[in-house]
């Protein structure tokens, strides 16, 4: 009995494909049949899903993207000139130099949940970064010495000494409701690590006052945000944009590989994939007229960084004829396809208002061999020696062999530390071509490609190593980063400057330019710090990748073009359905 | 009586073994390269914040205080905090555990059911065209590379033919209309499976077909089969009834660890398809080093790797009378 009962318990394969067979076939017609989307819902294509939606834990890309379109900051910058525009402020900031005090006024705007947005809220965002400690924002508040609120639509604030960011920086601050946050914050003051406990925070529906809210978070599929009919600037012309935003609402797809997002895109399914595109997807994209391109530069940073504490890069000498062999046509063209702008200082020339453009540049518009000769005339100038010099006696560029220090001693190997491949082609590949350029001397030097958090670990951490490739994908637009990168208080473990870059001279007017509240004088320092800085070269810039995107056409209009790409705040609030 | 002396002689082997995985994998993530601090490569973390971050997680505690907290939270039932979601693990994998396991166990079970089907059959016809095309099919399916074939079928399926969504486990339309029902839902799950679901079993059933081929033709060597033709059974009744059942217990053990290895997910096919599963958390925690989150999704493994273990040996006793302990 009991062996019958198993023998009709086994199922038949036969039959399990049947049925297979007959639910596949079904579920497909019935799903093809209702594919059918509303017309003013942007779809958009994300990679990953937000890792939170607790702004102060926000750390991560996605997080910051969504919460980007709810949490908004009293200025903003004009897709075009770049400059810094009032967004929940009314007017720009005044400022009174006796006191170091800036006195703000705020539009009419409501939270989505239709209370007003007051000064009080204002001060409350201040309070709970200064109060915490929170990473990311303390930098930009801890010199506030006072906020006041003299009435709902004023705050006044009081620096404790001139701090040139303020404006760029501390007022981009995304500013978070008092009513949905003072309750977590006074539950959470009592514990024995309230900053844990404030980031550990759970925040299932953000109250923002944005152009969007959060409707739907299906963890892994989608998230949704529809239009927030209370947006301040609904029907409002800022700094020459007439703001919707016109479209009901976006739903922010989840696709796990650029592949499949492309497929999506062309299919239909989505309307526009929120992330750059490898140029290798180019040419067919470019093929397929639905389809609508843009590319755009971006305010990145990809280097070469060397260690200036230790042989044999401490030598500025080689380090300028490092970078005189930095062949930039060729990365631009062979490396990026095309798709890349061509670095000579530290911050990338998009930022037109504090790019440099006099900068010491080396090897510029010369050949491969030309620039083997010059970097060879900068070594043997400063005392290299080689058992075969790269240039023989006739002037001919030869393989150079066993090159020797000032000092005598026999250059040992070096490595030059890159990432994987598979993180990011371009820079492994960087680090390739310029351990062949740096041999084409004589150099010896190793492209080693180490896992990403091992990298950052011996350069940032350890500080144990020679030279590296790494790079900022979105810098902000205040230059106040070049002081952090170089300055010398900042050799530090886990410190910015990685370099170990020291120069007195070069500290003296940084801290200058931290404190120069005039946009003229300080772009004057800023100039100069890029001078200093390329002069000495801790840092070769290698390339600026182009962002490359792409919408369907047909469907939406109004993107709006800027430094960092369309999927942008502009964007959204002026898509117009067709 | 000998059974359960087994048993329990199992189960502390059980736990001395899993003990040491719980202290390797501690070690395992600690001495790795990199922590989640300093892979934030953001301009505005000054050393300062990094270092309030490094505290607030924990992780400025010695190795040792580091290792009793672990121990203490994990027998307490609490596995801390994910370092990027700052949400308890267990949350994060009770979310997406049961996407692995709807996936994974329906894909593994259906390709054994498939597999012990063809592979008895396969034997039965041992040398001839059924069983060449059945084996080389087998070899061919079992040995693609997973995210190619997958690929392969979301370009054929999903792009060219739109007959199933290019990835995902539910669609925005079905799930964001407040007319769908249960039913509804629960066929848009179904119909973004089918894509994966297919994958799984072309990469799997061949490994199931092969080995229950290879087991049918042992057993058809046995004596007891040549009892039952001797009796005159029909060729049916001797293969279905008498040989397949002693067949299938390799096959039980394989599928037996399948199902428990299925927990992990399988990483890559959650990624190409973005299967909102464990397989893909775990990869993520492991590569941004989110210990608490990869020391749990790794615990989760373990556990169940070890007690289907043990469950496949009693399997094994029920099956086959023969054997006992």
């Amino acid at each position: 009995m009991h062996h019958m009962n198993r023998s009709k318990n086994r199922l038949s394969g036969s039959w399990v494909i049947s049925i297979l067979c007959v639910l596949m076939l079904m579920v497909s017609v019935h799903f093809s049949a209702s594919n059918a989307s509303a017309a003013d819902i942007l779809k958009m294509g994300v990679l990953e899903e937000p890792k939170t939606l607790n702004i102060w834990a926000a750390g991560d890309r996605w997080s910051l993207k969504i919460l980007g379109l709810i949490y908004q900051p009293l200025y903003v910058r004009d897709p075009k000139t770049l400059d810094l525009v009032p967004w929940l402020a009314a007017a720009p900031p005044e400022f009174d130099p006796k006191n170091l005090c800036y006195t703000i006024k705020l539009k009419p705007a409501r939270w989505s949940d239709g209370t007003e947005l007051t000064s009080e809220d204002v001060a409350f965002t201040g309070r709970i970064i200064q109060e915490f400690k929170v990473p990311r924002y303390l930098s930009k508040w801890k010199f506030i010495k006072k906020i006041e609120t003299p009435d709902k639509q004023t705050i006044k604030f009081y620096l404790s000494e001139p701090q040139a960011i303020f404006v760029s920086r501390t007022l981009t601050t995304p500013i978070v409701q008092k009513k949905q946050w003072e309750e977590v914050v006074n539950k959470v003051k009592g514990d024995e690590k309230p900053l844990r406990s404030l980031l550990r925070h759970k925040v299932k529906m953000p109250i923002g006052s944005g152009p969007f809210t959060l409707k739907d978070w299906r963890s892994g599929a989608y998230i949704y945000v529809v239009k927030n009919e209370i947006f301040f600037g609904s029907g409002k012309t800022i700094s020459g944009h007439l703001l919707g935003p016109h479209i009901d609402g976006i739903i922010f797809k989840v696709y796990g590989t650029s592949d499949a997002a492309i497929l999506a895109l062309k299919k239909g399914s989505i309307d526009m994939f929120w992330w750059g595109i490898q140029p290798g997807y180019m040419e067919d994209l470019r093929a397929n007229p639905d389809m609508e391109i843009f590319t755009n530069e971006k305010s990145a940073l990809y280097y070469l960084g060397f260690n200036l504490r230790k042989p044999p890069f401490k030598d500025a000498n080689l380090r300028r004829a490092a970078a005189t062999l930095v062949g930039e046509d060729f990365i631009i063209k062979r490396i990026l396809q095309g798709y890349g702008v061509k670095m000579y200082s530290i911050i990338p020339p998009g930022n037109t208002f504090w790019y440099c453009p006099d900068v010491p540049k080396y090897g510029v518009g010369l050949s491969r061999e030309g620039r083997i000769k010059k970097a060879y005339q900068i070594l043997s100038d400063a005392g290299y020696t080689w058992q075969i010099p790269p240039i023989d006696n006739s002037g001919n560029v030869v393989n150079g062999e066993g090159i020797m220090l000032p000092d005598g001693n026999l250059m040992e190997k070096f490595t030059i530390l890159t990432p994987p491949a598979d993180y990011d082609p371009h820079r492994a590949m960087c680090g390739m071509m310029m351990q062949e350029w740096l041999r084409m001397l004589g150099i010896p030097a190793y492209s080693k490609p180490m896992s990403f958090g091992a990298l950052i670990e011996q350069v940032k951490v350890r500080r144990d190593f020679d030279a590296f490739i790494l790079g900022y994908g979105s810098l902000s637009l205040d230059p106040d980063y070049l002081r952090n990168f170089f300055i010398s208080t900042n050799d530090k473990t886990r410190g910015w400057n990685m370099s170990g870059y020291n120069n007195p001279a070069f500290d003296k007017i940084a801290n200058q330019s931290a404190e120069t509240m005039n946009r003229d004088e300080r772009r004057k320092l800023i100039w100069e710090m890029q001078k200093m800085v390329m002069a000495d070269v801790p840092y070769m810039p290698l390339y600026n990748p182009k962002l490359i995107e792409a919408a369907r056409k047909g469907k939406f209009t109004g993107w709006v073009q800027m430094l960092g790409g369309v999927g942008n705040l502009w964007s959204f609030c002026q898509l117009k359905p067709l | 009586m000998e059974l359960r002396r087994y048993i329990s002689r199992r189960l502390v082997q059980i736990v001395i073994i899993f003990f040491v995985i719980l202290t390797v994998l501690f070690l395992l993530f600690r001495l790795a390269p990199g922590d989640p601090v300093s892979r934030m490569v953001d301009p505005d973390m000054t050393p300062e914040d990094s270092q309030r971050l490094i505290v607030q997680l924990g992780l400025d505690k010695p190795l040792g205080v580091q290792y009793f907290i672990y121990l203490k939270n994990f027998f307490t039932g609490h596995f801390g905090y994910s370092f990027h979601y700052g949400e308890p693990v267990v949350d994060i994998i009770w979310a997406r555990l049961p996407n692995t396991i709807l996936l994974f166990t329906t894909g593994i079970i259906l390709s054994a059911l498939v597999g012990v089907f063809l592979g008895k059959i396969a034997s039965w016809h041992k040398g001839k065209k059924t069983d060449s095309i059945m084996t080389v099919g087998a070899l061919v399916t079992h040995t693609l590379f997973l995210p190619w074939l997958a690929l392969i079928l979301i370009w054929i399926f999903a792009y060219k033919f739109s007959w199933f969504p290019i990835n995902g486990m539910i669609s925005e339309e079905v799930w964001l209309d407040p007319d769908s029902g249960f039913i509804a839902k629960s066929l848009d799950v179904l119909y973004h499976m089918v894509l994966p679901l297919s994958t799984l079993f072309l990469i799997h059933f061949g490994a199931y077909l092969l080995i229950m081929r290879s087991s049918m033709l042992e057993t058809l060597k046995e004596d007891y089969i040549l009892t039952a033709r001797a009796k005159g059974l029909d060729e049916k009744t001797i293969r279905n009834k008498h040989a397949a059942p002693n067949a299938a217990l390799p096959v039980v053990t394989s599928v037996g660890l399948s199902l428990a290895f299925s927990i992990n997910g399988g990483a890559l096919t959650e990624t190409v398809f973005t299967w909102p599963g464990i397989g893909r958390e775990l990869v993520f925690s492991v590569s941004q080093n989110d210990y608490p989150l990869a020391q749990a999704s790794f615990l989760l493994i373990a556990i169940v790797v070890l007690l289907s273990n043990l469950v496949v040996d009693v399997l094994y006793a029920y099956l086959d009378p023969r054997i006992r302990y």
